[in-house]
């Protein structure tokens, strides 16, 4: 039982959402996170706007990606054809979500993005995809770029009365892409993760490289790797890139998992590792 | 709706009968099962969704039913263990758990079994780490997870040969 009182409400579509929630009060999503914190007394919010009745859950192609709701969970990623084809990466990452095909039934992409903690696999792999939100509010609809939708820790950059509708993913078809994560144990929260997409030309050339390291510090951390461009790349190339990355750490995150030290000191190897995947995918793909 | 106390009327199809029940809308799905619908069989573990004892099945899928809001289920079906074994017969998985000694003091089943039907609805001839992957998220403090694994193993299909095989 929740101790503190609230009203629920479960709007049918998008705009009954921004006008409830201009009331104040909470977005509900899959729940997995905010009804454990109301459980428990952290938060009281007099009011939950339950997204379930919205609509908020297609997950499509388009003419250049795809089109997936903020209501789409887990198992949607898993199960979805589309996000097979045009984001591998996504689909990597929620088969290495925790807690099992019950949590990955329930728990959405767009409540891991708005939750916005450092220990967890969504944020950074949204920004390594190029994913871009769809937001609305009273004030209209806007869209933000992942790498903008971090203000810090467990702080999207969203207004309080602004609801996450879903993302545009572009296509990644043809590129490579590697996503690694160091935990604890087999059900523990993320330390650290690096999510990397590669994409070679027809001789092997790279003509994009993205890598992005999640866990390490407040906000996912764009590594510039633009040294790979125009490139065949090799080992040592991948080693050069990523040495450094350390240094590209604000300021380095640390709790209970891991302290700073420890993410600083494991961000480089994690981050080779996946750009070395995204590297090997790629010259699969090019295959 | 709004009835004595601020209670509103919770309408779930539990175990394939329709019931109805007065609760207090600061229920968790869980809870309104348990305390107001009799509904035993999911237990109140953790309440943080790691330990998966309070599994229940939410319109066919699995879920933790302590990640869930009972008035935000208000409508839909929800199974639990109890309705697996049909006129006292369990089923070849509750069996497999009873002869392996899968469980002792059986506060991981709920969590244990749907987990296990899951994947073997899924994927009928799951392989040993196939098996440990679909029950990890469910904590069992009695039995070290083996002989689960091997009675969800000794649940699996033949695998399918194909016609033209060797
Ligand atoms: C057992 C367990 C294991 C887990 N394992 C992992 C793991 O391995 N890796 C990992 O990264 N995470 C993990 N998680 C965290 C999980 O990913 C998040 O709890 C989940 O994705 C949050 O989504 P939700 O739909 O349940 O959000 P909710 O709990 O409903 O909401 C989360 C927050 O976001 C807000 N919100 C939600 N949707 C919107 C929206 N559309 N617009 C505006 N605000 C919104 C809510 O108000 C709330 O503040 C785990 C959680 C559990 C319980």
């Amino acid at each position: 039982m929740i101790p503190a009182r609230f009203r629920h409400v479960a709007p049918a579509d998008l705009g009954g959402c921004v006008a409830a929630l201009a009331e104040g009060g909470r977005v509900l999503a899959g729940g997995t996170w905010v009804l454990p914190e109301m459980s428990r007394g952290e938060s009281a919010p007099a009011q939950l706007v339950d997204l379930r009745r919205a609509g908020l859950a297609e997950l499509t192609a388009t003419a250049d990606g795809l089109q997936m709701g903020a209501m789409c969970t887990y198992a949607d990623l898993l199960g979805s054809g589309p996000v097979a084809e045009h984001a591998p990466l996504l689909r990597t990452m929620a088969g290495g979500i925790t807690g099992g095909w019950a949590l990955r039934n329930q728990a959405t992409v767009g409540g891991a993005a708005m939750a916005a903690r450092p220990q967890s696999d969504v944020p950074a792999a949204l920004v390594a995809c190029a994913a871009v939100a769809r937001v609305a509010g009273p004030r209209g609809a806007r869209d933000i770029p992942a790498a903008e939708l971090f203000a810090g820790a467990m702080r999207p950059s969203l207004a309080p009365d602004e609801v996450l509708a879903g993302f545009r993913v572009p296509s990644a078809a043809g590129a490579g892409s590697g996503y690694v994560k160091l935990k604890r144990g087999g059900s523990s929260w993320p330390i650290a993760t690096a999510a990397a997409v590669v994409r070679l030309d027809a001789v092997g050339l790279c003509t994009e490289a993205t890598l992005v390291l999640g866990g390490v510090a407040a906000v996912p951390v764009r590594i510039d790797v633009s040294a790979l461009l125009g490139r065949v790349v090799v080992d040592d190339d991948v080693r050069a890139v990523t040495a450094a990355v350390a240094d590209a750490l604000p300021e380095p995150w640390g709790d209970v998992l891991a302290p700073a030290s420890y993410r600083a000191a494991v961000a480089a190897p994690v981050a080779r590792r996946a750009l070395s995947a995204a590297v090997a995918d790629a010259e699969e793909e090019r295959a | 709706m709004t009835g004595e106390e601020g209670r509103v009327e919770l309408r779930l199809t539990v175990d394939g009968a329709e019931r109805t029940a007065s609760i207090d809308p600061r229920s968790l799905l869980l809870d309104a099962l348990r305390d107001e619908l009799g509904a035993i069989a999911p237990k109140a573990g953790c309440r943080t969704g790691d330990c998966g004892a309070c599994t229940v099945r939410v319109d066919g899928a699995i879920a933790k039913s302590c990640l869930r809001l009972a008035v935000a289920d208000d409508g839909c079906e929800v199974r639990t263990t109890a309705s697996m074994a049909v006129g006292g017969e369990l089923t070849p998985l509750q069996q497999a758990f009873w002869d392996t000694n899968a469980f002792q003091c059986g506060f991981c089943l709920s969590g244990m079994l749907f987990a296990a039907e899951d994947l073997l609805e899924r994927t009928p001839s799951p392989s040993e780490t196939e098996v440990r992957e679909a029950i990890s998220g469910n904590l069992c403090r009695c039995t070290g997870y083996d002989a689960i694994v091997a009675a969800v193993l000794s649940c699996a299909a033949p695998p399918v040969r194909s016609s033209r095989g060797a």
